[in-house]
C-alpha cells in the first residue's frame, strides 16, 4: 500500500489541507484500474466510513497477494469541512463536487479539483461514493448519468438492487461523474445512507458490492457471492409520497420495506399541539427506496419514494429493448 | 400603494410558514401595458437589492399616476436566508440559484425554485439583483450569457450601470433563475453590485434611475426617459483576473473602481503570524479595477480583483 498526498494546500492559519490517496497493486500494472472517491462533502460520513473500510480491507488483501489490478482509494476529499462540521469548502461554501474538472489557474476550489482530477484521469473505472443532497436516506443505488460515454454493462457487476439511469441535469456537468466519463473513465456513483450518520447494514452492502465489482472486473483475486440482478429505474417514474402538512414525522417503515397498497407508512403530528395532521398511506405495492430521515418535516417534502415492479426493468430486458 | 400578497407559502415544522411576498403595482386606469418583476434575495447574504426594492416602492407610491404596466417587487426570495445571514437555503444548505427551474417533486429548495418560476411566468422582464457575495465588491454591472447577447444587451444599456459583461456561459448556469426565466420568454437581466451583507446607498439610487429609465422606454411608466450613463461594453476589451499566489491576509493598496496602470500595486498578501509581506499583487494590465476583494482572508487561488482593460488603449 502506498499512502500519498494527492493535493496539498497551505492555509492562512490552519494546518495544511491535504487530500490523501491509498494505492494498492503495482503502480505500473497494465491490468485494469479503478479509483474510488469517498467523502466530497463534510457530511458524507457514511461514504468516509465505507472508503476507509475498503482501505483496511485492501491492505490485508495486498498482504495476502490478492491485488491483481491497480486500485486507488481516496477516503476524504473535503477533510477541512468534515473536521469542522461544514458541508462545503469552509471559506467560500462552494461544493467541491460542483467544481469539476477544475481550473489550475482559477479559484481555490477549482485548483483543488483540478489537481485531484489530474490524478483521477486514466483509470479504467471510477466509483464515486455519494451522499444525498436532501434530508433523506435511501437504499444503496447506482446513479449513472447519460453523458454519451457511460457504461451500463459494468455497473451490474456491483449486484445492487437498483440503477438510476437517466439524462444528466445541467448542474451535473460540473460534477465529477460527468467529467470523468468525458475523459473515458467508466465512472458511476453509488448513492447511499443518510448524511452525517453511519448505517452499518448499508455500509456492509456497499462494501460487499464494491468488492464484488473489483473481483468480477479482475482487480482483486477473491471469491465473492453473486449479487442481485439489478433493476433499472427511471427516477421520474418512482411513486412519490409528499407531506401535505409540516410537523413531526413518525415513520413506521424503513428503507427496503416491501409495502402493500393501502398500508399505513407513518404519520405527521403537529409539533406544538401533538394533533395528528396526516396519516401516510401507500398508494401502491412496492419497495421503499428512500425516506425522509429528519424528524421535522416541511410541507410538500418527499416522505417516501416507492419503486413499483411495473416501473422497473431488468438490465437484460432494457438492453434488448434498446437493441 | 401596491398590493402586498403572499405568492408562495410552505409550512415549516413548528408554527411558521416559509413565505415569498410580492408588492404589485398596477395602473389606476386601463389595462397594464407590460409586466416587470424586480427580484432580490435569491442569495440570503445579498442585500443591495432590498434597498433598490425600497427605493422603487417609495417612488411608485409617490407617482401612482405614472404607472402604465404591472410592476411586481419581490424583495426576499430566500426569506429564511435573508433574515438569518445565510446565503443558501437554510436547513438544506443548497444554493437556490443552482436549483432552477426546480421541480414540484424534489426537495424544498427545488420546490421553491419551481414556485418562483410559476409566479413570475408571464412577466415581460425580470431584473435579478445580486450583490456579488461577502468576498468581493463589484461596480454596478449586468452579466449576460453570449447566447442572449443580442436580446439582452440593448436592455442592459438602459439600466444606468457601469459595465455590461457578456461571457461564455458554462452549462451550470443553466440552473440559475435568469436562465430559467429567459428560457420561458421573460427577458431577464442579472445585476451584480456592491458587496454581500452591506448596503451601498449610491449604487441603490443609481440602479433605481436605471429601472425607471428601462420602464419608461418600455412603456411601463409614463415618464420621460432619464439621462443615464452608457455602460462600458466587455467586447471592446479584456478582463484580467487577479488570484492570490499564496494564503494570508489581503490588504488592498487602492480603492475599488480606480483606473490603474499596468504594473501598479493592487495590494499585498501578508502574514499575521510572522509579520512578513508574502506577496505583492501587481496589475497585469491597465484598466478599471471593477472587482476587488472585500474579505481579507485568502487561500491560494482566492480572487483578489478583476481589471477591465480596453484593447489598444494605453492607460
Amino acid at each position: 500500500m502506498k499512502r500519498f498526498d494527492i493535493v496539498t494546500l497551505e492555509s492562512p492559519n490552519r494546518a495544511a489541507f491535504r487530500i490523501e490517496g491509498f494505492l494498492f497493486g503495482d503502480e505500473n500494472s497494465k491490468g485494469p484500474s479503478v479509483a474510488i472517491v469517498g467523502a466530497m462533502s463534510g457530511d458524507h460520513i457514511n461514504q468516509l466510513y465505507v472508503a476507509s473500510g475498503l482501505v483496511e480491507y485492501l491492505r490485508i488483501k495486498e498482504e495476502e497477494g490478492n491485488i491483481i489490478g491497480r486500485i486507488l482509494v481516496i477516503p476524504a476529499v473535503n477533510a477541512y469541512a468534515i473536521n469542522m462540521g461544514e458541508k462545503n469548502w469552509p471559506l467560500d461554501k462552494t461544493d467541491l463536487n460542483m467544481m469539476f474538472p477544475g481550473y489550475a489557474l482559477g479559484e481555490t476550489t477549482q485548483r483543488i479539483t483540478s489537481r485531484l482530477f489530474e490524478t483521477l484521469k486514466g483509470y479504467d473505472y471510477g466509483i464515486i461514493l455519494e451522499g444525498r443532497r436532501d434530508q433523506g436516506m435511501c437504499l444503496p443505488y447506482v446513479k449513472l448519468i447519460q453523458s454519451g460515454y457511460e457504461d451500463l454493462e459494468c455497473v451490474k457487476d456491483l449486484g445492487l438492487g437498483f440503477i438510476h439511469y437517466r439524462p444528466h441535469d445541467p448542474i451535473e456537468t460540473a460534477m465529477l461523474q460527468y467529467n470523468w466519463q468525458l475523459w473515458e473513465t467508466k465512472a458511476f456513483s453509488i448513492v447511499f445512507g443518510k448524511n452525517g450518520a453511519i448505517d452499518q447494514s448499508t455500509s456492509n452492502e456497499v462494501h460487499t458490492a464494491i468488492v464484488r465489482f473489483l473481483s468480477k472486473r479482475e482487480m482483486l483475486d477473491t471469491p465473492v457471492f453473486e449479487g442481485r440482478k439489478s433493476n433499472i429505474v427511471d427516477p421520474n417514474r418512482i411513486t412519490i409520497l409528499k407531506a401535505s402538512r409540516a410537523g413531526i414525522l413518525i415513520s413506521k417503515v424503513q428503507c427496503g420495506a416491501h409495502v402493500q397498497k393501502g398500508e399505513t407508512l407513518g404519520k405527521i403530528i403537529d409539533a406544538l399541539s401533538g394533533q395528528k395532521l396526516e396519516k401516510i398511506v401507500s398508494p401502491c405495492e412496492g419497495i421503499v427506496t428512500c425516506q425522509y430521515a429528519h424528524p421535522l418535516i416541511f410541507q410538500n417534502s418527499i416522505i417516501f419514494r416507492i419503486a413499483s415492479v411495473e416501473h422497473c426493468c431488468h438490465i437484460d430486458s432494457a438492453k434488448s429493448t434498446s437493441d | 400603494m401596491g398590493l402586498i400578497e403572499e405568492v408562495l407559502t410552505i409550512e415549516l415544522p413548528v408554527g411558521e410558514n416559509f413565505r415569498i411576498q410580492r408588492c404589485r403595482y398596477v395602473p389606476k386606469k386601463g389595462e397594464p401595458t407590460k409586466r416587470i418583476s424586480v427580484v432580490s434575495g435569491i442569495h440570503g447574504d445579498e442585500l443591495e437589492g432590498q434597498y433598490v426594492c425600497f427605493l422603487l416602492g417609495q417612488w411608485l407610491r409617490e407617482h401612482p399616476e405614472a404607472i402604465k404596466g404591472t410592476i411586481d417587487i419581490y424583495p426576499a426570495i430566500n426569506s429564511l436566508g435573508i433574515d438569518s445571514i445565510t446565503r443558501s437555503v437554510p436547513f438544506y444548505d443548497v444554493d437556490l440559484n443552482r436549483t432552477f427551474p426546480g421541480s414540484k417533486n424534489d426537495f424544498l429548495p427545488a420546490q421553491i425554485a419551481d414556485g418562483v418560476v410559476d409566479v413570475m411566468r408571464g412577466s415581460d422582464f425580470a431584473i435579478d439583483i445580486h450583490s456579488s457575495n461577502v468576498f468581493l465588491r463589484e461596480i454596478p454591472q449586468v452579466r449576460i450569457a453570449k447566447s442572449q447577447e443580442e436580446i439582452l444587451v440593448p436592455l442592459a444599456n438602459l439600466l444606468n450601470i457601469d459595465f455590461v459583461w457578456v461571457h461564455d456561459a458554462v452549462t451550470v448556469l443553466e440552473s440559475t433563475f435568469a436562465h430559467a426565466m429567459n428560457t420561458i420568454g421573460t427577458k431577464t437581466l442579472v445585476v451584480e453590485m456592491g458587496v454581500g451583507m452591506r448596503l451601498g446607498e449610491a449604487y441603490g439610487h443609481q440602479l433605481l434611475d436605471g429601472l425607471l429609465n428601462l420602464m419608461a422606454h418600455e412603456g411601463i411608466l409614463d415618464i420621460a426617459p432619464l439621462d443615464v450613463r452608457f455602460p462600458i461594453q466587455s467586447h471592446v476589451g479584456e478582463v484580467a483576473y487577479l488570484n492570490a499566489a499564496c494564503p494570508g491576509l489581503f490588504v488592498p493598496a487602492i480603492d475599488h473602481c480606480q483606473i490603474i496602470k499596468q504594473g501598479s500595486v493592487v495590494g499585498h498578501i501578508v502574514s499575521a503570524l510572522s509579520g512578513e509581506v508574502l506577496d505583492e499583487v501587481i496589475a497585469p494590465i491597465g484598466g478599471i479595477l471593477f472587482t476587488i476583494r472585500a474579505y481579507p482572508i485568502v487561500y491560494e487561488g482566492s480572487l483578489l480583483g478583476r481589471i477591465f482593460g480596453e484593447n489598444n488603449e494605453a492607460i
